[in-house]
Order: C-alpha cells, then sequence, then structure tokens
C-alpha cells in the first residue's frame, strides 16, 4: 500500500477542480486510476496531491451541432455502450470494449487512457482518424486543439501544469454506407493486455469499389498514435487489390518507428500492423 | 469467506486461524514465526501520514474509519477492517482477484483509492451471503466444483454477481468477456461458466435473489 500520496482532493464541481489544480502545481488528476494507481506504486509517477475527478461532473455524453462530446472522465464502458458513439465513432466504441477486461472498462476513462499518452493507448488510432479535437481547461482559461497536437512523446501531453482535460470532441461523419471504420488490436490474448500493434481504419469507398478518402492510424508502433500518412496517400483512388494491400503495407513501414521492447521486437509489430491493414482492406473490399 | 467474520462477531462458535491471530496478537506470533519483534526496525516504504476521518458503506453497513490517503480500499479492507474475502493477488489490476461490487459494477479494490470509495456502495463476497446461506452465484460456484484452489474465488464470485447485474441472461460468449477480468492459475475456467451459467439460469427460474 505504498503510494506515496499524502493528501486526495475530491472536488464537487469542475470549476473547483481547475481552481484546486490551480492551488496544487504539483497534483495529479485521477479519474478511474488503473495506470496512475499503478504507476505511483511503481514509482513511475508521483505526486504528493490527487486530485479526485470523480466528483467534477465530467462523465457525459452528448450529441449535438454535429458533434459528439465525450466527457474526460467518461468510462470505456460507457462509450462502448453508447449509441451515439457507435453512430458517430464505431471504432472508438470497439476500441473501448478492448481496454483492459470489463471492470478495467468499468473504471478506465478516455480523459485518463488519452492524458496517460501511451504509445498503446486502444482510444487514439479510432480517434486520430476521426480527427477528433480535446478541449482543455485550466485556471488560466480554455483552448481547444487536434488529439494529433496532445501527444508529444511517450507517457508526455502537451498538457500545462494545472491544465485538465475537459471533454473530446468528434465531429459527426455523415453516416454513408460506403463508410467502412474498424478497430483491431494484436496481443496474446484478447482482454486484459497491452496492444503490440494496433490500426483503426475508416475508409470512403466510391460507387466502383475503390478508396476515395483512406484515414488510418496505428499505435504501438511509435513513439506515440499516429496516423499513416504515407499509406493513406497511396491508398486514395486506389480499389483494395491483393496488389494494392501489398504496396499498402510498404507505404505503412514509412509512418511507423517501432521499437524493441517487452511485448514484442520492432519486426514482429511491423509484420503485425501490415496485417491489420491488410485485414481492413480487404473487410472493405468484401463490403 | 463470511463465515469467519460471522464467528469473530458471535463469541463462542469456535475458533479460526484469523480469528486466532487477530486475538493473540502479532507479538506472540512474531515469536513463533521470526517476524519482525515491536522495538526492531521495520523497513518503512513511506512516512505514515495524516489519517483523514471517512465513512464507507461495505455490504450495507456504514463504517466510520480513519485511513491514510494513499491507502487503497483493498488494504482498508482486509488490513484494518480484517473483511479478508477479498484478495491480494497481482495489486495492478491484472488477475481480478481484489474485485469488489462498487455501487454494483466490478471494480478492482487494488486500484481504487479508499477514498475514493466514499459516497459509494461497496459489495465484497461476504456481502453476498444470506445470513448463513450462500448467495445463488456462491452456490452455483459450489455445485459446479468451479475452483481448485479457491483463491480467485471470491474475486470470481464478485465479478460474475457484476456481469449477471448487468446482464441476466449473458451467452457463453458474454460470459467469458464479462470474466476475462478474473484469472485463474488452477484453469477452472469451463467450471466457472457454467457457474455463471447455472446461476443466470436459476435466476431466470425465480430462484436467485
Amino acid at each position: 500500500m505504498d503510494l506515496a500520496v499524502q493528501r486526495v482532493l475530491r472536488p464537487g464541481s469542475f470549476e473547483e477542480a481547475v481552481r484546486v489544480m490551480a492551488e496544487h502545481p504539483h497534483a495529479l488528476p485521477i479519474a478511474g486510476g488503473t495506470d496512475l494507481v499503478v504507476q505511483l506504486r511503481d514509482g513511475r509517477r508521483a505526486a504528493d496531491v490527487l486530485v479526485d475527478l470523480s466528483g467534477a461532473g465530467l462523465a457525459f455524453i452528448t450529441a449535438r451541432n454535429g458533434v459528439v462530446e465525450i466527457g474526460g472522465a467518461t468510462t470505456m464502458d460507457a462509450i462502448a455502450n453508447s449509441r451515439e458513439i457507435r453512430d458517430a465513432c464505431p471504432a472508438l466504441a470497439a476500441a473501448s470494449r478492448l481496454v483492459g477486461a470489463w471492470p478495467i472498462q468499468c473504471r478506465a476513462t478516455l480523459g485518463g487512457n488519452l492524458a496517460n499518452a501511451s504509445p498503446a493507448a486502444d482510444t487514439a488510432p479510432p480517434l486520430l482518424v476521426a480527427e477528433a479535437s480535446v478541449h482543455l481547461v485550466s485556471a488560466d482559461g480554455d483552448r481547444r486543439i487536434q488529439l494529433s497536437e496532445l501527444f508529444s512523446g511517450p507517457g508526455e501531453t502537451c498538457l500545462r501544469p494545472g491544465e485538465l482535460i475537459r471533454s473530446i470532441m468528434i465531429p459527426t461523419q455523415h453516416l454513408q454506407r460506403t463508410v467502412r471504420e474498424g478497430f483491431a488490436k494484436v496481443g496474446p490474448r484478447w482482454e486484459q493486455i497491452i496492444s503490440v500493434a494496433s490500426l483503426a481504419h475508416r475508409f470512403e469507398l466510391d460507387a466502383d469499389g475503390s478508396i476515395r478518402e483512406a484515414r488510418v492510424a496505428v499505435g504501438s508502433v511509435a513513439p506515440t498514435p499516429v496516423r499513416a500518412r504515407a499509406a493513406e496517400q497511396f491508398l486514395a483512388g486506389k480499389p483494395p487489390t491483393a496488389a494494392v494491400r501489398r504496396e499498402a503495407a510498404r507505404h505503412l513501414q514509412d509512418d511507423i518507428s517501432p521499437i524493441d521492447d517487452v511485448r514484442a521486437p520492432a519486426w514482429y509489430r511491423r509484420v503485425a500492423v501490415s496485417v491489420l491493414l491488410d485485414r481492413a482492406l480487404t473487410e472493405a473490399a468484401d463490403g | 469467506m463470511a463465515r469467519d467474520r460471522n464467528r469473530t462477531d458471535k463469541p463462542g462458535k469456535g475458533v479460526t486461524r484469523r480469528g486466532f491471530l487477530g486475538t493473540v496478537g502479532a507479538g506472540a506470533v512474531a515469536a513463533v514465526t521470526g517476524l519482525p519483534r515491536p522495538g526492531e526496525a521495520v523497513p518503512e516504504i513511506t512516512e505514515p501520514k495524516g489519517m483523514v476521518e471517512t465513512a464507507l458503506s461495505i455490504n450495507g453497513r456504514m463504517h466510520r474509519l480513519l485511513v491514510e490517503p494513499r491507502w487503497t480500499l483493498l488494504f482498508v479492507l482486509r488490513e484494518q477492517m480484517g473483511i479478508t474475502g477479498t484478495k491480494i493477488g497481482c495489486a495492478r489490476g491484472e488477475c481480478g482477484a481484489c474485485t469488489v461490487l462498487m455501487d454494483g459494477s466490478p471494480r478492482y479494490a487494488c486500484m481504487t483509492l479508499a477514498l475514493e470509495a466514499q459516497g459509494h456502495e461497496i459489495t465484497t463476497v461476504e456481502g453476498l451471503m444470506d445470513g448463513e446461506e450462500l448467495g445463488d452465484v456462491q452456490q452455483a460456484f459450489v455445485e459446479e466444483d468451479a475452483f481448485q484452489c479457491g483463491y480467485c474465488t471470491a474475486g470470481q464470485v464478485v465479478a460474475a454477481q457484476g456481469l449477471l447485474a448487468a446482464n441476466p441472461s449473458p451467452t457463453v460468449d458474454e460470459i467469458r468477456a464479462g470474466m476475462a477480468g478474473n484469472l485463474c492459475r488452477c484453469g477452472a475456467y469451463v467450471h466457472i461458466f457454467r457457474a455463471v451459467e447455472r446461476a443466470a439460469k436459476g435466476r431466470g427460474k425465480g430462484g436467485g435473489r
């Protein structure tokens, strides 16, 4: 029980949480704690003061004006069950169901998954594909950034001291039959694993089945979750034939920079993420 | 499971290992087992910090107690309150041995700070008892022989309880997914899934509570 924590503050509103964070610049916000408690115990992160966001009113999902907004402390379970999110970003709903196992999903939050900034964060590739933005609030004011700007390295974000993730905003896609979207990950088993490689895709198809626009984002194969721009550009305007799929996998190698670690060697990650892209393209071709 | 607590609640019902250790005291045990004796240097991991008064609702009873902010719910349940049905496994949210229900959904007590549990209803495996009778999920685990060493069982039973609350008639695949956060080193999974199925069927017939 050796967490080096001396105080836990429990603000009753978001405004109070922002104020408390300003008063304690070295405090860490805690929501689900599924990453943070383990890191505090292992000494990988340290904080004298935790600010518990569970009472700050940050668990919500709203859909209006073409935007689905998800509060920072919304759980994976709530996201996976949300009709709004299954409609607007099915890949995010699928990814939320693959974070840890169900007890983790009942507790882990979207804001926490992003703020933790793991290269393997499963919710990041779907949100990158959806071109989501993040609403950040501190006592000094608020700002809205693209999710791609949030991550600055493994475990590192551009969050300023005292700044909280209030919500994540997803532009609602025009729901067309011709859009194919999904998320897949590779690991030793389905549940309770950290992704060895993950991939989210959104393909908009033309009437003849070729790809009008491709969006692909990958996790666990670079210092942060990233969009696969080279593969996307190659795929635009092409039909997902076997030859195109092979060539797309080659272009994907330029988008990534995987490393060897305890979970997998870099070469395996290159193969695995290529297979994920190939499967996504094959499914798109099969309709 | 809950028997231990009930025994300590009602003196004269016999001696339990846990009750014995609790009443005889750590000093006597230390003399036998070679644990650090009072006055001996005990390695300090973190300086003890100020206690905070809190009130936790556990198994339908309100408990007022002093906790340190760094204490997890698991530590408070086991070491401060003696509610030891909830087990310590990996202590990092991977194995599920410490699963409790918080407002009816499964939580890993090892990664929940005790202070976070304020204002929520906590249910441990002891709370699934109906007096001296086993709850329906517990009974199903016994009937299906859904354990071998039993160490993960408290967590498995509580997780199953949470699963059936959210999904009263799960398919086999839904049971497998719902129970995926609870590991069993003995590999009793097939029996565990059958036990959850049995409990679900029992409730369908109006046999559960």
